[in-house]
C-alpha cells in the first residue's frame, strides 16, 4: 500500500473561499473527534500517486501543441480509484489533488467499494474542434493508460467532460488492451454500457436525503416551503422530485435570475419552460426578482445546487431555512457552516447528499462488469436504498458523537478509510 | 445463434446486406458512418493438422469473420460444414451483428467455421479439430473478445464442441474461462432455458403482436410447420395456454384438426416413432386429418408459425395463406417477393430476426451468468427473456409508427441505427 510519486511540489491555494482547505479544516476537526494517530492521519492526507503527462497534440491548422494532463489517485485502500476528469485552462494540480480527497471521503460515506481520484487536462474547450479535443482525450488516456482500468482508476465526466468524452476513452483503452472493456470509465452512453437513471441520479439523491432528514425533524413535507439555488441536472431534478413527492417549491434559480411562487411553483410547467427557451427569465407563472437574495427568502428548506461559496459569513445570519441540503460541492464556508450549527440548523453535507451520481456511477461499473443491464426502477430502488441507509449511519453518528451532520458525515468516511488502511497494512 | 438465409448461393453477403443497406438509406444514415459496416473488421484464416486415428494427417482450414465491434465483444457460432464458403461466414457474422443490436445485447457479430465432414470423423478426431481450432484462435477468443456460440441450439455435438472449446482456453489462460463459449451443457456453466428459449421467446412476440394488432379472440388458433425444438416446444408451450393448434408438420407430412390437435399427445408419438407418420389421431375420435405439409400452410388460422425451413412462403403460394398473422420462426421462411405480397393483402408478418431471437437472448443471458459467477433461477431466466423481448418490440413498432414502414424495415432500421450510433460515439482509433 501507499507507494507513490509526487511529481510537483506542493503549491497550495490560498483563498479565504478555498472550498478544499474548509474540506482540510473539516477532516482535521473530524480526525481529532476520531482520535486517529498520526500516522494514519499522514496517510490520508496525502494522494497515493500523482501522474503528470505531457499531451502533444496535432492541431486542424497543422501546428503542434503540447498540453498537460493529470491524474491523482488520492486513495486506494477500500478499492479501485474513481472520480471525474475535467478539461478547463485553469485546472491546477492542487485543484486536482483536493479534488481527489472529496471523492474518498464521498466514494467512503455511502460505503461503495471505491478510492478517491481526479484528473484534468488543462485546455480550454471553447477554442478546440471536436476533433481536437477527441485527439487530446485519446492521447491523454494512452498517457495515463497503465494507471488506469476497471479494476485500477475507474474515470467518469466532470467540468467540460461528457458522455462523447467518455465513449472515446472507453475506445482508447478497449482498442489498447484488444478487448471491449466498458468497465473502464462511467458516465457513458447508455448504447456503450452506460446505465439508465444516471443522468437524474444526483437529484434524486438530493430528494432522497431531504425526504429523510425532514422525517428527523419531524416536519411535515405538506407545510415545507422548499427554495432550490440551480435549476440544472442537481436543483432542477430534485425540485421536480420534491415535486412529485408533495412538497411546495417556492423558489428555483438559474445562472440569470430567480422566480418566485409562495403558492407552490407548478415544477413540470417550469421544466418544461425552461427545456424550451433554456433559462427562467419570462416564465409566467411567478415572480422574478435577481439572484442576490434568493437564498434568504423565508422557508423551511434551502437546497443549494449550483456552486460552491454560496451561504458565507456575510449572509449566514439571514438564512430562515431549517434544513440546508447540499445538492452543490461546497456550497456552505467553513464559517458559516459553524453559524448554521450553532443556530440549530441541520445541514446535510454535499459529501452526503449529492453522492447519488458516484452512486450511479458505482452501478453503471457493476453493471458493465457483469455485462446485464438494470431497468431503470431497479437502478432507482438500489439508489434509494444505499442513500437512506448512508443517511441513517451518519445521522446515528451524529447522535452518537454529538457533532454536526457534516462532521458525522467525515468521521464515518474517515474510520472506514483508516480502517480497511489498518486491515490490509503496510505493503512493503 | 442464428443462421442467415442464403438466398443468393453466389454472394450471400452482399445479398444478406442488402436489406439492411436500404434500412440505411431510409434511415438518412450517414454514407461514411455506414460504409465502415458494408466490411467485415477482421478476418482469420487457420490452418488446422489432425492427426487422424489411422496416423495419416488431414489439414482443414478453419474461419473466423468478425463484422462490427462497435456495441462490444464479438459472438457468433462455429460452424462444421464440407460445404462452408467464407462468403456465407461473412452473411452470418453481418446478420448476428444486426439481430444483437436488435435486441439490445451488448455484442458484435461474428461467424467462424471449419471446413470438414464431422459426419467423417470420429469423436475423438473432431475433439483434435476443435481445440487445435481453439488453440490457433487464443489471440482472438475471450469473454470479452469473441465468444463462440453453437451452430444449433441445444445439440448434444454442438454442445460437445463447446465444451472442448471452453477447456482448451481455459487451459491456456490457465483458469476456468466458461464464458469464452456458450451453449455449453448444465454443469459446466451451461444455462438454464436455453433449449426451448427460442419458442418462449416466439411466444412472448406472438402476444405483444396479438394485442399490438387486436387480432384475435379469446382462444386464437394457429398453425406451425416444424415439430423441432423450435416448431414442437412452440406447440407444447402455446397449447398449455390455450391455444388451438390446428396444424403441425415434420418433413414426411402434416396433422390437421380443426377443432385443435392433442399436442402432448402428438409431441409423445413423435418422441417415441421419430416421426409423424401413422399418428393415429387421439383416441376421442376427433378427426386427424393426415395432409401434405404444403396444403397445411394454405389452412385457415389466425396464426400461420413457419418453423422449419428457409423460403417456405414464395410467391408460388403467398396469395393461399389463410392466416391473419405470420411468426417467422425460421430463419427466412418468407421470400420477399411474398413479402410484399402479404403485406399488401394486409397480413402481418413478424420477421425472423425480432420473432426468433430468443437464442440469441439466452446465450447472452449465459454470458453474463458466467461472468457474474452465479446461476439464475427458471423464472429470473423467463422474466428476463420476456424483458428483452418485450423491449425489442416496443422500439420496433415505436420506429414503424414513426417512419410508416413494415415491422421488417423498422427492425432492420433500428438495428442498423443503433449499430451506426454506437461507432460514431466510439470514433475511429487511430
Amino acid at each position: 500500500m501507499s507507494g507513490g510519486t509526487v511529481v510537483a511540489n506542493e503549491q497550495s491555494l490560498q483563498d479565504e473561499l478555498n472550498p478544499f482547505l474548509a474540506m482540510a479544516k473539516r477532516f482535521d476537526i473530524a480526525s481529532d473527534q476520531l482520535g486517529l494517530d498520526h500516522g494514519v492521519r499522514e496517510v490520508l492526507r496525502r494522494p497515493d500517486r500523482e501522474l503528470s503527462v505531457a499531451i502533444p497534440i496535432l492541431m486542424d491548422d497543422a501546428t503542434t501543441r503540447v498540453f498537460t494532463g493529470y491524474r491523482v489517485q488520492h486513495n486506494f485502500s477500500r478499492g479501485p480509484c474513481k472520480g471525474g476528469i475535467r478539461f478547463a485552462p485553469d485546472v491546477s494540480l492542487d485543484e486536482v489533488r483536493a479534488l481527489a480527497a472529496w471523492m474518498t471521503w464521498k466514494c467512503s460515506v455511502v460505503g461503495i467499494p471505491f478510492g478517491g481520484a481526479k484528473g484534468g487536462v488543462i485546455c480550454d474547450p471553447r477554442e478546440l474542434s471536436q476533433g481536437e479535443l477527441e485527439r487530446i482525450t485519446r492521447r491523454y488516456t494512452a498517457g495515463i493508460m497503465d494507471i488506469l482500468g476497471p479494476d485500477r482508476d475507474v474515470p467518469a465526466p466532470d467540468m467540460n467532460t461528457n458522455e462523447q468524452t467518455m465513449a472515446w476513452i472507453m475506445d482508447t483503452y478497449s482498442m489498447h488492451v484488444r478487448k471491449t472493456t466498458t468497465a473502464v470509465v462511467t458516465g457513458k452512453p447508455i448504447s456503450l454500457g452506460g446505465s439508465r437513471g444516471r443522468a437524474e441520479a444526483t437529484g434524486r439523491g438530493v430528494m432522497i436525503s431531504t425526504r429523510d432528514a425532514m422525517r428527523k425533524l419531524g416536519l411535515n413535507p405538506a407545510e415545507a416551503r422548499v427554495v432550490v439555488q440551480g435549476s440544472g441536472n442537481v436543483g432542477g431534478i430534485a425540485a421536480m422530485l420534491l415535486h412529485r413527492e408533495g412538497y411546495r417549491i417556492i423558489s428555483i434559480s438559474d445562472m440569470y435570475g430567480t422566480v418566485l411562487n409562495e403558492k407552490g411553483l407548478d415544477m413540470p410547467a417550469v421544466m418544461a419552460w425552461l427545456r424550451e427557451h433554456r433559462r427562467l427569465e419570462g416564465y409566467p407563472d411567478a415572480d422574478h426578482m435577481p439572484n442576490g437574495e434568493q437564498l434568504e427568502l423565508p422557508c423551511e428548506i434551502l437546497i443549494p445546487a449550483a456552486t460552491e461559496n454560496q451561504i458565507t459569513s456575510r449572509n449566514v445570519d439571514k438564512i430562515k431555512a431549517k434544513l440546508v441540503v447540499e445538492g452543490a460541492n461546497g456550497p456552505t464556508t467553513a464559517e458559516a457552516s459553524r453559524a448554521l450549527d450553532d443556530g440549530g440548523v441541520m445541514v446535510v453535507p454535499d459529501i452526503l447528499a449529492n453522492a447519488g451520481g458516484v452512486t450511479v456511477s458505482y452501478f453503471e461499473w457493476v453493471q458493465d462488469r457483469m455485462g446485464y443491464f438494470w431497468t431503470e426502477d431497479v437502478v432507482n430502488s438500489r439508489l434509494e436504498q444505499i442513500m437512506a441507509t448512508s443517511f441513517e449511519d451518519v445521522y446515528q453518528m451524529s447522535q452518537k458523537r454529538k457533532v454536526s451532520m457534516r462532521i458525522a458525515a467525515y468521521m464515518l468516511a474517515i474510520d472506514r478509510v483508516a480502517t480497511v488502511y489498518r486491515l490490509r497494512g503496510v505493503f512493503a | 445463434m442464428p443462421s442467415t438465409p442464403v438466398l443468393d448461393e453466389e454472394s450471400p453477403f452482399a445479398t444478406m446486406m442488402s436489406q439492411f443497406d436500404r434500412a440505411a438509406r431510409h434511415l438518412g444514415v450517414n454514407a461514411d458512418e455506414y460504409a465502415i459496416l458494408r466490411k467485415p473488421d477482421r478476418e482469420i484464416r487457420v490452418a488446422v493438422p489432425v492427426r487422424m486415428d489411422d496416423g495419416s494427417l488431414s489439414v482443414f482450414d478453419g474461419y473466423r469473420v468478425q463484422h462490427n465491434q462497435g456495441l462490444g465483444p464479438f459472438i457468433g457460432p462455429l460452424c462444421a460444414s464440407p460445404d462452408l464458403k467464407l462468403d456465407e461466414l461473412r452473411a452470418l457474422a453481418a446478420w448476428t451483428t444486426w439481430k444483437c443490436a436488435l435486441m439490445n445485447i451488448p455484442f458484435g457479430g461474428a461467424a467462424g467455421g471449419i471446413v470438414v465432414d464431422t459426419q467423417k470423423l470420429s469423436e475423438s478426431e473432431l475433439e483434435r479439430t476443435v481445440r487445435r481450432y481453439a488453440a490457433n484462435m487464443l489471440g482472438t477468443i475471450g469473454p470479452d473478445r469473441d465468444v463462440f456460440t453453437p451452430e444449433v441450439v441445444a445439440d448434444m455435438q454442438a454442445n460437445q464442441m463447446m465444451a472442448w472449446m471452453m477447456d482448451t482456453v481455459s487451459v491456456h489462460v490457465r483458469y476456468a474461462e466458461t464464458a469464452t463459449v456458450t451453449g455449453k451443457p448444465m454443469g459446466l456453466g451451461g444455462t438454464i432455458g436455453h433449449e426451448d428459449a427460442v419458442a418462449q421467446g416466439l411466444k412472448v412476440i406472438l402476444q405483444l403482436a396479438l394485442s399490438r394488432f387486436d387480432i384475435c379472440g379469446e382462444k386464437p388458433s394457429i398453425i406451425i410447420q416444424g415439430v423441432g425444438r423450435v416448431g414442437g416446444n412452440l406447440a407444447r408451450i402455446l397449447y398449455d395456454d390455450g391455444y388451438i393448434v390446428r396444424g403441425i408438420s415434420d418433413v414426411h407430412g402434416a396433422l390437421f384438426c380443426e377443432t385443435g390437435l392433442n399436442i402432448p399427445k402428438v409431441l409423445a408419438w413423435r418422441a417415441e416413432h421419430g416421426s409423424l407418420r401413422e399418428y393415429p389421431g387421439d383416441g376421442k375420435g376427433s378427426p386427424n386429418d393426415i395432409i401434405r405439409n404444403e396444403e397445411m400452410l394454405t389452412r385457415p388460422c389466425d396464426i400461420l408459425a413457419p418453423c422449419a425451413v428457409p423460403n417456405a412462403i414464395t410467391s408460388r403460394n403467398a396469395s393461399k395463406i389463410n392466416a391473419k398473422l405470420i411468426l417467422e420462426g425460421a430463419h427466412g421462411p418468407v421470400s420477399a417477393r411474398a413479402d410484399t405480397e402479404l403485406s399488401e393483402r394486409g397480413v402481418y408478418v413478424i420477421p425472423d430476426i425480432l420473432a426468433n431471437a430468443g437464442s440469441a437472448v439466452a446465450d447472452y443471458f449465459e454470458w453474463v451468468q458466467n461472468r457474474q459467477g452465479m446461476s439464475w433461477l427458471e423464472v429470473v431466466f423467463a422474466k428476463r427473456l420476456r424483458r428483452f423481448m418485450t423491449e425489442a418490440f416496443d422500439s420496433v413498432i415505436e420506429l414503424q409508427d414513426e417512419h410508416d414502414v413494415s415491422l421488417r424495415m423498422a427492425a432492420n432500421m433500428l438495428a442498423v441505427d443503433r449499430v451506426v450510433r454506437a461507432d460514431s460515439l466510439r470514433g475511429i482509433y487511430a
